[in-house]
């Protein structure tokens, strides 16, 4: 009995072991294990592994995941490029950087470079290191993807913001369904001859929980809310007659019934209840699957002027990569903008796939771009006008303005708790603040 | 070797290796972090943990003046008055009503647990949809019977009472599991004994079951109510805090602070620090009734 004891504490003193050391080679280092998992020493000697960390988890990132594959079967210098996919990118890669790690390259939004910029090399010399033609490159997107001269992204996608008008509604409301409302007036005389209550049908459709869209309209009126006032920002809301417009007519569609007091939308969009709306190009995916005849334009212009206001997502290369991992991230890079002997790329493949506007000359010219009529509207925008989103493209805070100033001004005037000065005098106290703390 | 063996061998040390998995596991998810979010509370330090700056409590007299941690905190005191009781409560007239094992009983329960095992993100999609004040079933079925159009996600107001029914929707099983099963180790015997001196069934409830299964009403109590302090998930999906921050609890208002927006992990652990505090005063006070009751 004594024996059986013994063998029982041992197996048990076995058994805690295990876990423990099962734990702890949880948290082993992945590149170890990713080496024995190929079975394959000789080829990660031979060649460069590079991991790629992004948040495409839609359905984009499925053919993001092929065209990989693709690079990964193509590529003659034994490049790998090890790619993860994450809904929690940001945490992870800030995790990551604070642990002293991190990948070598990322894909995000250009803006990433205010929260991780000691963590991204300047990649200016991937033009000269590779065959690359900057001049190919939109120059204002290169610019948004700039600090002064060093660049820290390579653009990927250009996400701007377009009209979407129901041709069927339009017609139903006696407008004609190929000429969308050009000013801000039309838009609210539009929106209210298109509504109809008693089909749950609304003319206008701007989301007071949809700061992107909320945004991209406000700009159009109002100009940007932080701007370079020599050499210093400087918040401009309270007092801002284009704001003060924007918001006194989202106000008013409100109260009249034209416009739903919803969060979400894009259902309402996508189930042909919504007569005119501001999104990005996943709309045109709801759209089509939900078969709605739609047209798609550029947001009316108002007092600010012309503007191309964009996001820019791209390529960059973080700190924890060596040189040689940064030149074989140069080649990926490099091969998604380059034609293959058929005169397609990865870039117009994507651009057309997913219906994004080119951040290239050679991609706009192609003829199997210039046959998408989505994207030759995305285009027409005046590459040249600025592309700065709501804020001045070098100013860091952008991200709070938009998820803390902005939201609260719109909800404020939305549910009347405040008047529509009162919301702005508010958002520019809130706006000063964050100003104030990016300058010090 | 054998003299270490021997050594662990006695079963009053041997004990420790068995406690040894678990009590790593514990300090290392739990305890160093919770350390860690202590210390960060007295540091201006952004989500990369670079550049840090020790302000001492700072953060914390920044929390007291900052009126959405305020109005946050006022959200999580109505979320949590309605859902506890409601929960509690509710999931112990529902277990009194399937605790005999028979069949239907058993269906009746794998049902009240399904929403349990489905994920916060699924269920706050779907009653999202169902909800919405358009194209939502619920809206409509409504409309159609002449109730009107009723924004049930777009009403501040109302749209708490609803994220607190989902919620309440979504865990309630797993409380009503556990009440069963406290249910059902109750003598037999009692219940006979009660019967023959004639009580009816809910003087048998009130009198045998309620007694007998106090413990466990003290622990469905205090993790809902540590539960609907920290909730984030249904509210994230659902709201995401809104109508006009209505219903926008500690949680939700600390992850956006860590992650949506200046990445002030140093502010966001403060108020981390503050929730915990109240969360363990909650406990501790119903801890020592709890004792003070047995």
């Amino acid at each position: 009995m004594k024996k059986v004891n013994k063998w029982k504490r041992l197996a048990a003193l076995g058994v805690s072991a295990m876990m423990i050391f099962s734990t702890v080679a949880c948290g082993s280092d992945s590149k170890e294990g990713s080496k024995t998992d190929d079975g394959d020493v000789k080829k990660s000697t031979k060649g460069t592994t590079i991991s790629f960390w992004n948040s495409f988890t839609g359905s984009d990132g499925d053919m993001l995941v092929e065209l990989v594959n693709r690079y990964n079967e193509e590529n003659k210098d034994g490049i790998t490029v090890e790619m993860d996919i994450s809904s929690d990118f940001d945490s992870q890669l800030s995790t990551a950087f604070a642990a002293g790690t991190g990948p070598t390259m990322i894909l995000s939004s250009s803006a990433y470079r205010f929260t991780y910029g000691d963590y991204m090399q300047d990649i200016g010399d991937v033009f000269d290191k590779t065959n690359l033609n900057k001049d190919d490159f939109i120059q204002s997107y290169l610019d948004y993807c700039s600090e002064g001269d060093k660049l820290y992204f390579v653009p990927f996608q250009v996400v701007g913001y377009y009209m979407y008008w129901n041709k069927d509604l339009f017609q139903a409301a006696g407008l004609n369904p190929e000429t969308p409302p050009s000013t801000w007036e039309e838009w609210q005389s539009y929106a209210e001859k298109i509504t109809d209550e008693g089909k749950n049908i609304y003319g206008s459709g701007i989301s007071y929980d949809y700061p992107y869209q909320i945004a991209h309209m406000m700009q159009r009126l109002g100009g940007l809310a932080v701007k370079d006032d020599n050499g210093s920002w400087k918040a401009d809301f309270a007092g801002n007659t284009g704001y003060t417009d924007f918001l006194t007519m989202y106000k008013t569609l409100i109260d009249n019934g034209d416009n739903p007091l919803e969060a979400d939308t894009d259902s309402m969009v996508s189930a042909g209840q919504i007569g005119m709306t501001v999104g990005g190009p996943w709309v045109t995916a709801g759209l089509d699957t939900a078969g709605v005849n739609y047209g798609i334009g550029l947001i009316p212009q108002g007092d600010a002027g012309d503007m191309n206001s964009v996001e820019v997502l791209g390529f960059s290369v973080t700190t924890t990569a060596s040189d040689e991992e940064k030149e074989a991230a140069y080649k990926f890079i490099e091969w998604w903008n380059s034609e293959n002997t058929e005169g397609s790329s990865p870039a117009l493949e994507w651009s057309v796939s997913n219906g994004f506007p080119a951040y290239t000359y050679s991609v706009q010219e192609k003829e199997e771009y210039k046959q998408s009529e989505k994207l030759s509207v995305m285009s027409s925008a005046n590459p040249d006008a600025p592309t700065d989103f709501i804020v001045d493209s070098s100013f860091p805070g952008i991200n709070d303005i938009l998820n803390d100033v902005i939201p609260e001004m719109i909800n404020s005037v939305a549910f009347g708790n405040a008047s529509v000065e009162d919301a702005l005098e508010k958002a520019q106290n809130t706006a000063d603040k964050i100003v104030e703390e990016y300058s010090k | 070797m054998k003299k270490m063996i021997k050594y662990w061998n006695k079963p009053s040390r041997s004990a420790y290796l068995f406690l040894a998995p678990s009590v790593i596991l514990l300090i290392l998810f739990s305890v160093v972090p919770l350390i860690i979010a202590f210390g960060l509370s007295l540091f201006d330090v952004s989500i990369t943990m670079d550049s840090a700056r020790f302000i001492g409590l700072e953060n914390f007299a920044e929390a007291f003046q900052d009126s959405r941690f305020i109005n946050s905190l006022k959200v999580t005191a109505i979320f949590t008055g309605l859902e506890v009781p409601l929960q509690v409560l509710g999931a112990l007239v529902v277990a009194a009503l399937i605790a005999k094992n028979n069949i239907k009983n058993k269906i009746f329960r794998a049902v009240y647990f399904l929403p349990v095992i489905c994920s916060a993100t699924a269920i706050g999609i779907m009653w999202k949809m169902i909800l919405h004040s358009n194209i939502g079933f619920v809206t409509a079925a409504l409309q159609s019977m002449g109730l009107g159009k009723i924004n049930f996600l777009n009403t501040p107001g109302l749209t708490i009472f609803v994220v607190s029914f989902i919620s309440i929707w979504r865990s309630f099983g797993i409380s009503a599991i556990i009440y069963v099963t406290a249910i059902q180790q109750v003598s037999a015997s009692l219940y006979e004994a009660a019967e023959m001196d004639g009580a009816g069934k809910i003087r048998q409830f009130w009198h045998i079951t309620a007694p007998s299964i106090r413990p466990t009403f003290w622990y469905i109590l205090m993790t809902r109510f540590a539960g609907a302090l920290q909730i984030f998930d249904i509210i994230y999906i659902t709201t995401n805090g809104g109508p006009n921050y209505t219903t926008e609890s500690t949680v939700t208002y600390i992850y956006s602070r860590a992650f949506s927006s200046r990445s002030s992990m140093g502010y966001a652990s403060a108020m981390s620090v503050i929730l915990f505090a109240i969360i363990m005063v909650v406990t501790v006070l119903m801890y020592h009734k709890m004792n003070q009751e047995d």
